[in-house]
């Protein structure tokens, strides 16, 4: 592990050597600042509270390159399945944390800029440098600050006040991994203006040879200006010689409105935290999610509505079906501030285990400072309800058909969620065959 | 069409079912009557499968079959239907994916070809107009957020569907007022014909005012202690129940 740990501050000053011009620019300040904190903390053990239950030593003690600068030998053929088919969208490739601009297609062009994050610090400084790591607070949080000291590149979507972009946004990152196990950071930075309204999907990739695993870690920063709008998608469907550790941090000005949508259906280990402030008045955060896994998976989400300031309203469910010796971790937090009278704020987990060898560790967090609020939450893990079972036996469905059925309209309500049909469609389908659903 | 010989059962050790004993020939309508706690609804869970109960005796034979060793799902595939007292509500499950999957299946088991989707949708508007449903409860989840009444209907709605030759209504007039009563009792009489037979569990004579039985029976304490035409309904209407629990003492005695 220290061994991992100390190559990532050598390589950090390969990096350092390598940024010429920028080596004295505001943003290398920053992950300098974070290099130094990442070098203090140390990965994260289980004796840290956020840590509790999911161990990242297994990860971390592995011996990983860092390739930011190299080339890919990736085609098109190769990212072909990662996409979201019939749906035309934006679509930006990164392998290893490099942009790959042959693999990436751009087509929106009205009302947005969109590039990589590593020519925003030179074409974008002002709004890069007003945005960066003013969100995601890397101080006291390792991973964070790991992510802060190599944000070298990412995607840069910043769309104009009122522009309404109706293609989506599809963020894919590739862990090429066949060589040999690779750590692959990458930092996006997503602006939108006043009225604003986007559609984000991100999806991170690997691709192992042999005894090969990935290590991924993609953080991204979301500003929402007043009244802005954003759908955003996370889909994890990786390999299980895959790690990722990633994190949302969200800022939310008044009357703006965004829905995530988490959906985790296979990987080593997957960390993530969703982090929104709702810091504009009666602004709206959606926060689902999905983990329908098995095997040895284990999927953490650490979440958090910040309320600070009153009239905001989070509303948060996220859904688990766990399988053999899969686990899951739910840790939801809500914050309410001083400030914020008549907050709304919701929180449901529901899990469903389908093997005596399968746990969830589910915790809700409320912390309310004011006195004027409405807040709820709750959690449920169990089986499946015998008298739905039956119910539909007694109409003709066999044991395995009403078990699949009842379990795609248990994951159905999150993937309704989301609007992006192709997408949502897509990911209906695969669901249906890992429950080896037959209903059309 | 099914003949009941000395059924017995129990749940959690505790005996329910006493020794039962019915013959239901096609076309018939009988009707089970009695008191709470008599063990008619525990009847038509084990004739429907339910596996919370332990049969602890007896046999029960549907057209030439063991029915006792048959699945929940091959009872309901060989046609027999319950519409159960408390349907259960499955949200995220449509009414029409669900009975396309159950019609498909019920199909399947008589070497059928599923059923094509214009075809389908047809023979739903159909029975639907049988019990008055209308589209936009058929579209919503299985008996989300349903009235008593409207899940009473999806049930006979459900049993026009799967055409079943013997069906068992449990306690289906139970919180109905008397215009669901009436829609429900003119859904099962139109479906009535002399291939198919019915078991109707109640506890009150109302029901039979509208579906009229040919026989009448009385549980009591997990027997079935008197039997009679339509007749015997009117007479408990009028005597109540104790009339029959000093008949059951007299028997043992």
């Amino acid at each position: 592990m220290v061994e991992f740990q100390s190559k990532l501050e050598q390589e950090f000053s390969l990096v350092e050597r390598s940024l010429n011009g920028q080596a004295k620019s505001p943003i290398h300040a920053i992950r300098k600042q974070a290099m130094a904190r990442f070098a203090e903390l140390g990965f994260p053990t289980i004796r840290h509270e956020e840590w509790k239950y999911t161990n990242l030593m297994p990860i971390v003690k592995q011996d990983y390159a860092l390739t930011l600068q190299a080339a890919s030998s990736l085609t098109k053929a190769d990212i072909e399945p990662f996409l979201i088919p019939d749906v035309e969208a934006n679509v930006l490739v990164f392998v290893n944390g490099s942009y790959s601009a042959a693999l990436s297609t751009i087509i929106s062009d009205k009302g947005v800029e969109v590039m990589p994050l590593a020519e925003a610090f030179t074409k974008k400084t002002a709004v890069v440098e007003k945005h960066f790591a003013q969100y995601a607070a890397w101080q006291n949080d390792a991973m964070l600050a790991l992510n802060t000291a190599f944000s070298l590149n990412g995607a840069y979507i910043e769309v104009a006040n009122s522009a309404v972009i109706e293609e989506p946004f599809h963020l894919l990152f590739v862990n090429d991994s066949r060589q040999q196990s690779t750590f692959a950071p990458a930092r996006n930075l997503i602006v939108l203006g006043v009225n604003a309204e986007a559609t984000i999907v991100e999806s991170a990739h690997t691709l192992v040879s042999g005894e090969n695993v990935g290590f991924t870690n993609v953080v991204s920063e979301v500003v929402l200006a007043e009244n802005a709008r954003l759908q955003h998608y996370k889909i994890q469907n990786d390999v299980t010689q895959s790690h990722f550790v990633g994190a949302l941090h969200a800022h939310q000005e008044a009357t703006s409105i965004l829905n995530t949508v988490v959906v985790t259906l296979s990987g080593g280990i997957v960390r993530n935290n969703l982090n929104a402030v709702l810091a504009g008045k009666a602004a709206d955060t959606h926060f689902y999610g999905l983990y329908l896994v098995n095997g040895k998976t284990l999927v953490d989400n650490h979440t958090l509505a910040d309320h600070a300031v009153a009239h905001c309203t989070s509303n948060e469910l996220y859904k688990g079906i766990m399988d053999d010796r899969s686990t899951g971790v739910f840790n939801g937090k809500i914050m309410v501030r001083p400030d914020a009278q008549k907050t709304l704020a919701y929180q449901s987990n529901r899990n469903i285990l389908m093997s005596p060898n399968a746990t969830v560790n589910t915790k809700p967090q409320l912390e309310i400072f004011a006195d004027d609020v409405k807040c709820s939450h709750g959690c449920t893990s169990g089986q499946l309800d015998d008298e739905a079972l039956f119910y539909l036996r007694a109409r003709g469905l066999d044991r395995e058909q009403a078990r699949a059925l009842l379990l795609y309209a248990f994951a159905g309500e999150i993937t309704e969620k989301i609007e992006l049909e192709p997408l949502r469609e897509r990911l209906e389908s695969i669901i249906a065959e890992r429950l080896h659903q037959e209903l059309v | 069409m099914l003949t009941i010989t000395n059924l017995q059962a129990s749940v959690e050790g505790k005996e329910i079912l006493k020794g039962i004993n019915l013959t239901i020939g096609k076309g018939e309508i009988h009707a089970i009557m009695g008191p709470n706690g008599s063990g008619k609804s525990t009847l038509a869970s084990v004739l429907a499968g339910r596996e919370d109960y332990e049969i602890t005796g007896g046999s029960v034979d549907f057209d030439g079959k063991d029915l006792l060793e048959m699945s929940p799902e091959e009872r309901a595939r060989e046609g027999v239907f319950l519409a159960f007292q408390y349907p259960v509500e499955i949200p995220g499950v449509s009414n029409t994916n669900f009975l396309k999957a159950a019609v498909n299946e019920v199909r399947k088991h008589r070497g059928l070809e599923p059923m094509e989707p214009k075809a389908f949708l047809k023979m739903m508007r159909e029975k639907m107009a049988l019990v008055e449903m209308d589209q936009a409860m058929v579209s919503r989840s299985v008996n989300e957020g349903f009235s008593g009444g409207e899940k009473k209907r999806n049930e006979i709605f459900q049993l026009a569907m799967l055409e079943p030759k013997l069906s068992i209504l449990d306690e289906t007039d139970s919180g109905l007022d008397i215009d669901a009563l009436k829609i429900v009792s003119n859904g099962v009489n139109k479906l009535r014909s002399k291939e198919t037979s019915t078991i109707v569990i109640t506890h009150y004579q109302r029901l039979l005012d509208y579906i009229v039985p040919d026989f009448v029976h009385v549980l009591y304490k997990g027997r079935i202690v008197k039997s009679g035409g339509k007749e015997l309904a009117l007479e408990l209407e009028a005597k109540g129940y104790d009339w029959v629990k000093e008949l059951a003492l007299e028997e043992v005695v």
